[in-house]
């Protein structure tokens, strides 16, 4: 009898329900280790056992990749400080060519001391190679000028402000450069709609960014600085005796030398127009932005204070900029090509 | 410095989704803000498309963000946005192929926000849409255009049909169907024809063009899909309308019982105000005329050619480069097929290249013979179907040849026979009726049918004994006489003379009424001419609700002119021309014949009168419905002297419309309706798993204890301890009556209670 009891009591355990507590398990401590398994040795899944570090071109490579590629904002803020002390000290595995490609798409980074960094690397770049690249580097500029976000529009200005340091020239003659940035510029600084009357519930001024005035001062002064260079008269090129032959028989020293006819490139518009000489940039600027430009500079005068002094100071270059420009009465070969 | 106070707007660093909403808002005001995301769109834009596979996903994520708030907002400002359809247009066309998946999206997803809001019109997006639906790689984008596209052409033919936008797509359609024959990216056009077939958006006959030429196509896929479009696409439609229509099954009653108990609000009342006016609308939309749908067979041009060019392109053609598999083979023989049968095309070569398909071997021989049956209609000539009989029945129907070989085989050649009664010779059909003694039910019953069939259409080709009774009858008194070939019965309207009788009786009727002789009106009438009735039909009775109310006034009742009326008395009197003119040749037979003859000619003469001197309204129509009705009900309960020819022709007019398929002339194969494995499956359902041998008890019990349920309490007591119900059991001896008494009442009480924890007390 005691056995068949005992036995009942045994079938009937397989057949309990358990009982399942509601809600999470006691939270584990901090210092908690975990001794359910048992092992009798561990396998490390790699091991390197050479001391030497890697050599300094692959750690370029690598700081390369994860400047551009890391998703974490430290990792590429420090991965671009090496690269900087890398590039001051001349060491550049890569070339310039292949740190812009890469680097340049961090303009509109989202975190500010990465742009400050990126910032601070640009500068160690070496000027006339970074000259060769205007055309691209203008390009993410103006990307980022127009963004959305102050702080990274006023990076980019900031990364114009290097442009107009390094290749002041080509910056205002690649193709796209002047017209495109200018309306760039009109729409960063709300320029480019005639301000109606009327009742609206947008922010006085067209802008929704915050418009502090430091922020507006620098807008000004760069864009003075950007009209200065493209205004002003070249400085005349010294007689080369030989430049009849040298255009006949060397090959030229410039990459692209005959951009200007654009061969292979799509057809341009007036804005993405190369605008090689300064004439004809004043051209293009006196018909298309030079109204707007003009209104917009009265408006901010009346502001008074700094940004008032910064925009009697871009009047000024303005002035001296269109100064020696006459609109002509020829027929315009843009006109033309419109018609066309 | 103090802080500077700061507006709310300025405060927040704003984002795309607020931008969006504010300049949604109040276009003007923000049209600055608008600009400057212009402006970053199109640097962007420029960026991007220096290396638009390589971009990375920050840029591509800011791009995507970036179109998706122009798209919404384009809108408002159509002069500044003017190039963004071109641009999404010329990105999505160049570099379809290498763009982001999630940016690809959003680009077809924009564009098609564009129609929608009528910035770009919709034969615009889909010649954009349509290009990279055809040529893209990748399935998903392809899914997403063909829905989108789908989606379009819908909803421009949503309110009216959009005449101009669906015949630019057809173009294009067809186009790119004739434009490379070989190519596979027909298949597309075949896809979307027949996606809009089936939803009844294209139901014209150039979509039907489309779907001729891809059939004539080189690629096998497109010839497939073509060839099941034909033999299909109207039935899939059917299911489709029959699918939308009884979705919803309002049922009304059980609202208005909820409405009557639960708590009564504006809300439920409103709802149920819908049910109410849904129901309505559902209501009328079935009393209104269904919507006229021609199959596509019937909306093809030039049948007979596209049958001819079909065959010989894909059937007859050997070539080994463009040769179809067997599957897709029978298709297309299946399409010719009911193209030859159903407009009695003729396809001479078709019948000799059945000929090598005709062997028990050939796989899915069945399908063979039905597509040869479809293929049979009675303007084929014998001499091209005689030898395909007799090489079915000599190949099929044998002793040698299993059960349902010879079934098929019988079964194929009375459908053939059905057609085309000419194709046999009566030797072989004495034969093949022989088959009627077999002792396998299918080939019993095939050679059955056979016989009935020959019964029906020339019993002369039966032998004496088979021929039955009234065939036989009907022989000898001339009633039943083989149709030769190329013959047709002359057509009428059915049921003309029973009309013809009933307006008789109504009109006597309406003479007792008015109490005049009911015969001398008829004479009168007869000798008096149209015009008596021509009144009548003036009258009231032409509409079909104004024989019961007068002024209904949906019809107009237009008074004949004399010379409508002339016309049509014309063509009576020249048919009573001829017929008298035959009644003179008759005039030297025999007089009893001469008199049935005159008599059958006067009722000739009569309903051809009716059908040719008067209009038949529509009041007439519907009583001649009624009547013929009534007339079918009545023979079927009256005896079954036609039930045999009537079957023959229902079966007939069912091939007529759909065909003939394989399970046709399987189907006496499949008299069991069960296989032996189904019907081992369904005695072992529901019974237990026996692994070993146990009594049904015991797999209950353990079934049982496995469950966690406990055991009966009989199944308790039967496995008590025996030293326990010791006691007990003595005990039970030595009652006295009394107590054997309070016992037994005991248990009837407690059975009455319901046990000892009894609900009752």
């Amino acid at each position: 009898m005691g056995s068949s009891t005992k036995k009942k009591k045994e079938k009937a355990k397989d057949f309990q329900k358990p009982k399942f507590k509601v809600g999470k398990a006691k939270a584990k401590p901090s210092n908690f280790t975990d001794t359910s398994f048992k092992a009798k040795s561990i396998v490390m899944g790699q091991q390197n056992l050479s001391t030497e570090a890697p050599e300094t071109s692959a750690q370029f490579r690598h700081s390369l990749s994860l400047a551009s590629n890391s998703r974490s904002e430290k990792q590429r803020k420090e991965a671009l400080a090496n690269l900087t002390t890398q590039v001051a000290s001349g060491n550049n595995p890569v070339g310039t060519a292949t740190l812009l490609a890469r680097l340049l798409p961090l303009i509109s980074d989202p975190c500010g001391p990465v742009r400050t960094q990126l910032l601070k690397l640009f500068r160690q770049l070496p000027g006339d190679e970074v000259r060769n690249h205007a055309e691209r580097c203008i390009m993410y500029v103006r990307a980022g000028m127009t963004h959305l976000s102050v702080d990274i529009s006023n990076d980019a200005l900031s990364a114009l402000e290097w442009l107009l340091d390094v290749a002041e020239d080509e910056i205002v003659s690649c193709p796209g450069g002047w017209a495109k940035t200018l309306s760039s510029f009109c729409a960063l600084m709300g320029w480019s709609v005639s301000a109606t009357g009327g009742w609206s519930a947008a922010p006085k001024g067209g802008s929704l960014k915050t418009k502090d005035a430091q922020s507006r001062v620098r807008q000004l002064a760069i864009l003075a600085k950007f009209l200065t260079a493209g205004l002003e008269a070249e400085a005349v090129a010294t007689r080369n005796p030989n430049a009849h032959w040298d255009g006949m028989y060397r090959v030229p020293r410039v990459p692209q030398p005959f951009a200007y006819l654009n061969l292979f490139g799509s057809r341009r518009d007036e804005e993405a127009e190369m605008y090689i000489d300064n004439e004809s940039r004043q051209r293009v600027f006196g018909r298309r932005f030079l109204i707007l430009f003009s209104r917009g500079v009265e408006h901010t005068k009346k502001e008074g204070g700094a940004v008032g002094r910064s925009a009697s100071a871009l009047e000024q270059s303005l002035k001296d900029g269109m100064a020696g420009f006459e609109p002509s009465s020829a027929v315009d070969p843009q006109d033309l090509l419109d018609l066309w | 410095m103090g802080k500077r106070k700061v507006g709310a707007l300025e405060k927040v660093d704003i984002d795309l989704a607020t931008l969006q909403y504010k300049i949604r808002r109040d276009p003007k005001s923000y049209e600055d803000n608008f600009l400057q995301q212009w402006g970053q769109y199109e640097s962007q834009r420029e960026v991007f498309l220096v290396s638009p596979a390589t971009a990375t996903h920050e840029y591509t994520k800011s791009f995507h963000d970036l179109v998706d708030l122009i798209a919404h907002v384009s809108d408002c400002y159509r002069e500044h946005a003017q190039s963004f359809p071109d641009d999404l247009k010329a990105i999505l066309l160049q570099h379809h192929e290498v763009l982001h998946p999630e940016l690809r999206e959003k680009m077809v997803g924009s564009l098609v926000l564009l129609k929608r809001k009528d910035v770009i019109d919709s034969s615009r997006l889909l010649t954009t849409l349509f290009p990279i639906l055809v040529s893209s790689p990748s399935k998903s984008l392809r899914a997403l255009l063909f829905q989108k596209i789908v989606g379009d052409l819908r909803n421009s033919n949503s309110k009216s049909t959009n005449h101009p936008l669906n015949r630019t797509i057809q173009t294009v359609l067809f186009n790119l169907v004739t434009g490379d024959r070989t190519s596979p990216k027909a298949i597309w056009a075949v896809k979307l024809t027949r996606e809009l077939w089936k939803r009844q958006i294209w139901t014209d006959a150039k979509t039907v063009e489309v779907m001729k030429e891809a059939c004539l196509s080189d690629n096998e896929k497109v010839v497939a899909g073509a060839t099941r479009f034909f033999l299909g696409g109207d039935k899939e439609r059917e299911e489709l309308e029959d699918e939308s229509s009884d979705d919803e099954a309002i049922d009304l009653q059980k609202m208005k019982h909820q409405l009557g108990i639960n708590k009564k609000s504006k809300k439920k009342a409103h709802a149920y105000r819908k049910a109410v006016g849904k129901l309505h609308k559902q209501e009328r939309a079935k009393s209104k005329p269904h919507p006229l749908n021609f199959s596509a067979f019937h909306l093809l041009h030039d049948p007979q050619g596209f049958a001819e060019q079909l065959f010989q392109k894909h059937l007859q053609n050997t070539s080994r480069s463009n040769r179809l598999n067997l599957e897709n083979k029978l298709l297309v023989l299946q399409l010719v097929t009911r193209l030859v049968g159903l407009h009695k095309l003729t396809v001479v070569p078709l019948y000799s290249w059945f000929v090598k398909y005709l062997t028990p071997r050939q796989e899915s021989v069945t399908s063979v013979l039905a597509s040869l049956a479809q293929a049979t209609h009675n303007l084929v000539p014998p001499d091209c179907l005689e030898p395909l009989v007799q090489k079915i029945a000599n190949e099929f129907v044998s002793e040698a040849a299993a059960a349902e070989v010879a079934a098929a085989g019988l079964n194929a050649i009375r459908e053939i026979c059905a057609r085309q009664p000419l194709a046999m010779q009566d030797t072989l059909l004495q034969d093949l009726v022989q088959y009627r003694k077999s002792k396998d039910k299918g080939v019993m019953m095939a050679a059955k049918g056979l016989l009935s069939l020959y019964r029906e259409v020339a019993a002369e080709m039966l032998a004496k004994k088979d021929r039955g009774k009234d065939a036989t009858m009907g022989l000898r008194s001339g009633e039943v006489k083989q149709r030769r070939f190329g013959e047709e019965e002359a057509g009428g309207i059915e049921g003309l003379e029973l009309l013809e009788k009933w307006k008789e009786e109504q009109r006597k009727l309406k003479r007792a009424e008015k109490g005049l002789p009911e015969d001398g009106g008829e004479k009168k009438e007869e000798g008096g001419g149209e015009e008596v009735e021509d009144d009548g039909f003036n009258s009231s009775d032409w509409d079909v609700e104004s024989v019961d109310s007068d002024d209904s006034g949906g019809w107009i009742a237009v008074s004949h002119s004399e010379d409508e009326e002339e016309e049509e008395s014309k063509p009576a009197p020249k048919k009573r021309k001829t017929k008298g003119g035959k009644e003179d040749e008759d005039d030297s037979e025999d007089e009893d014949e001469d008199e049935e003859d005159a008599k059958l000619d006067a009722e000739i003469q009569r309903i051809s009168k009716l059908a040719t001197t008067t209009i038949l309204t529509p009041a007439d129509l519907q009583k001649l419905q009624e009547l013929r009705m009534e007339a079918r009900l009545s023979q079927t309960l009256g005896g079954s002297k036609n039930r045999a020819q009537r079957k023959l022709e229902e079966a007939l007019a069912r091939h007529a419309e759909d065909g003939l398929t394989a399970e046709q002339i399987e189907a006496p194969a499949k008299l069991r309706k069960t296989t032996k494995e189904e019907r081992v499956a369904m005695a072992k359902e529901n019974k237990p798993d026996r692994n070993e041998h146990k009594s049904t008890q015991a797999i209950r019990r353990s079934k049982n204890a496995a469950e966690g349920k406990s055991t009966s309490n009989k199944e308790k007591a039967r496995q008590k301890n025996f030293l326990m119900t010791l006691n007990k059991a003595k005990q039970k001896q030595k009652r006295s009556l009394v107590q054997t008494r309070n016992v037994l009442r005991g248990h009837l009480d407690r059975a009455k209670r319901g046990g000892r924890r009894g609900n009752n007390g």
